[in-house]
């Protein structure tokens, strides 16, 4: 394969970052702009100060040029996360998050901090969330099969961090378990 | 095995010796016990490559439909002795499996091997051996390499070349990784090395390289590059 061998196993992060960009995010903005057509579709227009749903990738371009405020989505703000938080450390399964969210959350934090209530407590917040899931992801390790595996509401950024080594844990336990012979 | 031809990791597995007792005389084959006698009496014992037993018991296999092969019978090799799986039962995390095999061995390779060579009961609690401690083991294997990972994700962000030691214990378990679980652990550290680095070793590798960009990607900002 053409691939260097880092690259085969499962795309980076970011990759995953580049493809959460793409998701919309409701900006106010602080220019005017016609309805404009980008290769990914037309956004706009922009008529300060109505609210406008464009990509991540576009807010953050305007965001750097001081064009606009974002509109932090409903789940990134610190009570929607204790909440979150609190069911994590309670039960067992993975709790309902946006599929991308870590991937979301990073861009806003990193550009827009003055946009978000609280930066610092919701990055703690979300720390604390990933490290939640990750110590679940390690008890499935302990039930791997090597027929199949559910985790249900794992989130991008989680399923491409395990997936190199849980699909060939799992390779290896199909060759060690006996198949039965056809008889 | 007609599945894996190919693959290295089974040719390196093959290469180790297991114990025959032959049940018959066998005339003019007395080269395969190092050339000494001519023939091979009944009831004697020679050691013969993993490769050697396949070809003597297999085709045996094939033509008296599963009966205990008539020629030859081999002892479980000592990496799989009642002693090792009782070690493995008491604890699987405490064995050191790349010690049972012998330079560059292959613990599961060879108890596949060795699994596909018996018959149905004794195949079948070799397969839960092997797949028992392989689980049993795999968390341990996980954590170390993700250890690892935010050591060597840490001493790249400060810039420093310090490697944490880690304690005695789990330098202990990693040297006595087969080299199955060292892979699950390293994939993508492109050296030399990773041709020989198989099975577990192979998880480990996979779970550090992937561990360490995942553990970047969330420490770094990319504020400058936009």
């Amino acid at each position: 394969m053409a691939l260097p061998p880092s690259l085969r196993a499962n795309i980076t992060p970011a990759e995953l970052e580049l493809i959460a960009s793409e998701q919309l995010v409701e900006i106010i903005p602080l220019v005017a702009m016609e309805r404009t057509a980008f290769i990914s579709g037309a956004y706009g227009p922009l008529r300060p100060p109505t609210k406008c749903k464009i990509p991540i990738w576009m807010a953050t371009n305007l965001k750097l040029k001081k064009k606009c405020h974002i509109v932090p989505p409903d789940w990134l703000n610190v009570e929607f996360l204790q909440e979150r938080l609190a069911r994590e450390t309670s039960e067992p399964d993975f709790s309902e998050l946006p599929f991308r969210f870590s991937e979301v959350a990073k861009v806003l934090l990193d550009v827009a901090p003055d946009d978000i209530p609280n930066p610092d407590k919701v990055r703690s917040l979300l720390k604390d969330i990933r490290e939640a899931r990750q110590a679940k992801s390690r008890e499935g390790l302990a039930k791997l099969d090597h027929s199949e595996l559910r985790l249900p509401n794992l989130c991008a950024m989680e399923i491409n961090e395990i997936r190199p080594f849980f699909v060939r844990a799992m390779s290896v336990l199909t060759q060690l378990v006996r198949e039965p012979r056809q008889g | 095995m007609e599945d894996d031809y190919y693959s290295i990791e089974s040719i390196l597995s093959e290469n180790q010796k297991i114990q025959c007792t032959f049940k018959v005389d066998i005339p003019d084959m007395g080269h395969l016990d190092g050339g000494k006698e001519r023939d091979i009496k009944a009831m004697s014992k020679f050691i013969s490559s993993l490769v050697h037993t396949v070809l003597l018991l297999n085709p045996l296999v094939f033509e008296f439909f599963e009966s205990a092969s008539d020629y030859a019978d081999f002892t479980i090799p000592p990496p799989f002795s009642a002693r090792v799986r009782n070690a493995l039962n008491a604890e699987a995390r405490s064995v050191r499996l790349s010690a049972l095999v012998g330079q560059g061995g292959l613990w599961y390779g060879f108890g596949r091997m060795i699994m596909r060579l018996l018959n149905d009961a004794p195949a079948e609690e070799m397969s839960n051996v092997l797949a028992k401690t392989f689980r049993a083991r795999l968390p341990e294997v996980i954590d170390q390499a993700q250890h690892f990972a935010s050591i060597h994700a840490s001493a790249a962000a400060s810039g420093s070349g310090a490697h944490g030691g880690g304690d005695t214990a789990a330098m202990a378990f990693r040297e006595g990784l087969d080299g199955t679980e060292r892979e699950c652990g390293c994939l993508g550290l492109s050296s030399p090395d990773t041709l020989r680095l198989m099975w577990l070793e192979i998880v480990f590798a996979l779970a550090q390289e992937s561990a360490r960009r995942t553990k970047k990607w969330y420490e770094t900002s990319d504020r400058g590059r936009r």
